[in-house]
């Protein structure tokens, strides 16, 4: 082994004591072996480096947020669902208004529960029909369906104690064709 | 205070910014050093977000240091040695950190490289990781801090040990890894 091995990597690093310097760069001139190697830890400090940058770039580099990719599928979604079905945004949205008077109520009207209505229809619907169909909608509402539904705590309703807490009723009002209550049903 | 937008991804640290608006000195440095700083510790094995604690707090106490009429000679390596420390005092499982390899994600390549040679830069790259792993910690941490710019005296105070150990030290970890890498 050349005796000037030990010294070349100090060298490199400009470590080497000065009065050393001198002699060591006589001696690669003449010394492939040397060079050789010299070469060699030259490329193992350039790698070394690069592999930290490398590792600094990976682990520091921001990750795409997560609702990054959701909102962009999302509006891709949006596109495609808007140029499958243009016709879909001429609809209107479903107008459900049945106008019944006192005197069309033909019967007894529970007032429970809350007001269901029917779904809008599902079919095409073109805006010239939207009309018609909401009038054939206020012909088929039935009196049967829930219109009003109110809240009455029990404590108003009995003395403190004759209930007992957690006990909830329910009141059902039959209406008389004058617009009166016809009869009051309570039910747990 | 200036908005900065770091060219590297990394964010540069605002709170330190505004305390040390009327030190042009310490900004200057942070500008300097940050970068080697956090690839230093980030090597070692912190994470970015830890890393970048660190290099604050580091730079934190350099403008306390400073501010209190404390003179220093060498900054630079005062300052990694406050990061080191700091890193070790920050890691609960420094032992199993510290060993881990210095890979992980090696897909980081130059955007401009053909095909063949990103597969060869990332068998360079394996190779050397390979290498890297079988260096002692106190080898790992001379070249790390090496390839931070310190010279032989500033790592020797940065993990308090004698400039010819680490000449010694630096020597030996090179030599494995151009054995290994085969250059």
């Amino acid at each position: 082994m050349c005796e000037f091995q030990p010294k070349l990597i100090a060298f490199l690093d400009l470590e080497l004591p000065s009065e050393e310097v001198a002699g060591v760069e006589r001696h690669i001139e003449g010394c492939e072996e040397c060079r050789n190697r010299l070469a060699g830890y030259e490329l193992v400090n350039e790698t070394f480096d690069a592999y930290c940058d490398a590792v600094m770039a990976a682990k520091t580099r921001r990750p795409i947020p997560h609702w990054v990719p959701v909102l962009a599928s999302a509006a891709v979604a949006a596109v495609v669902m808007f140029l499958a079905f243009p016709e879909k945004r001429m609809e209107p949205p479903p107008v459900l208004t049945p106008t019944i008077t006192a005197g069309s109520v033909p019967g007894p009207m529970p007032v429970l529960a809350p007001p269901a209505p029917e779904p809008a229809p599902r079919k095409k619907m073109h805006r010239r029909h939207a009309v018609p169909a909401v009038q054939e909608r206020a012909v088929k509402w039935r009196p049967t369906e829930t219109a009003v539904q109110i809240a009455i705590p029990a404590e108003a309703m009995f003395p403190p104690g004759a209930v007992p807490k957690g006990l909830n009723f329910v009141a059902e009002l039959s209406i008389a064709p004058d617009g009166s209550v016809k009869q009051v049903r309570l039910r747990q | 205070m200036e908005t900065h937008v770091s060219d590297d991804s990394v964010p540069l640290a605002l709170p330190l910014l505004r305390l040390a608006a009327g030190s042009l000195e310490v900004t200057t440095l942070y500008r300097e050093l940050r970068k080697p700083l956090l690839r230093y510790l980030v090597c070692l094995g912190l994470t970015s977000d830890e890393a970048q604690d660190v290099v604050q707090d580091a730079f934190l106490s350099l403008q306390r240091h400073l501010a209190s009429d404390r003179t220093q000679e060498n900054i630079r390596g005062w300052l990694f040695r406050v990061a080191h420390n700091q890193a070790r005092n920050r890691q609960k499982s420094y032992q199993r950190r510290f060993s881990e390899p210095l890979d992980g994600e090696m897909d980081f390549l130059a955007d401009d490289a053909t095909p063949e040679q990103r597969v060869l830069e990332k068998e360079k790259f394996r190779r050397l990781a390979a290498a890297v792993r079988l260096l002692t910690e106190s080898e790992r941490e001379c070249l790390l801090l090496r390839a931070g710019g310190l010279r032989y005296r500033e790592i020797g105070e940065v993990l308090g040990i004698a400039t010819s150990t680490v000449g010694d030290t630096v020597e030996r970890a090179i030599k494995k890894l151009a054995e290994k890498c085969n250059v």
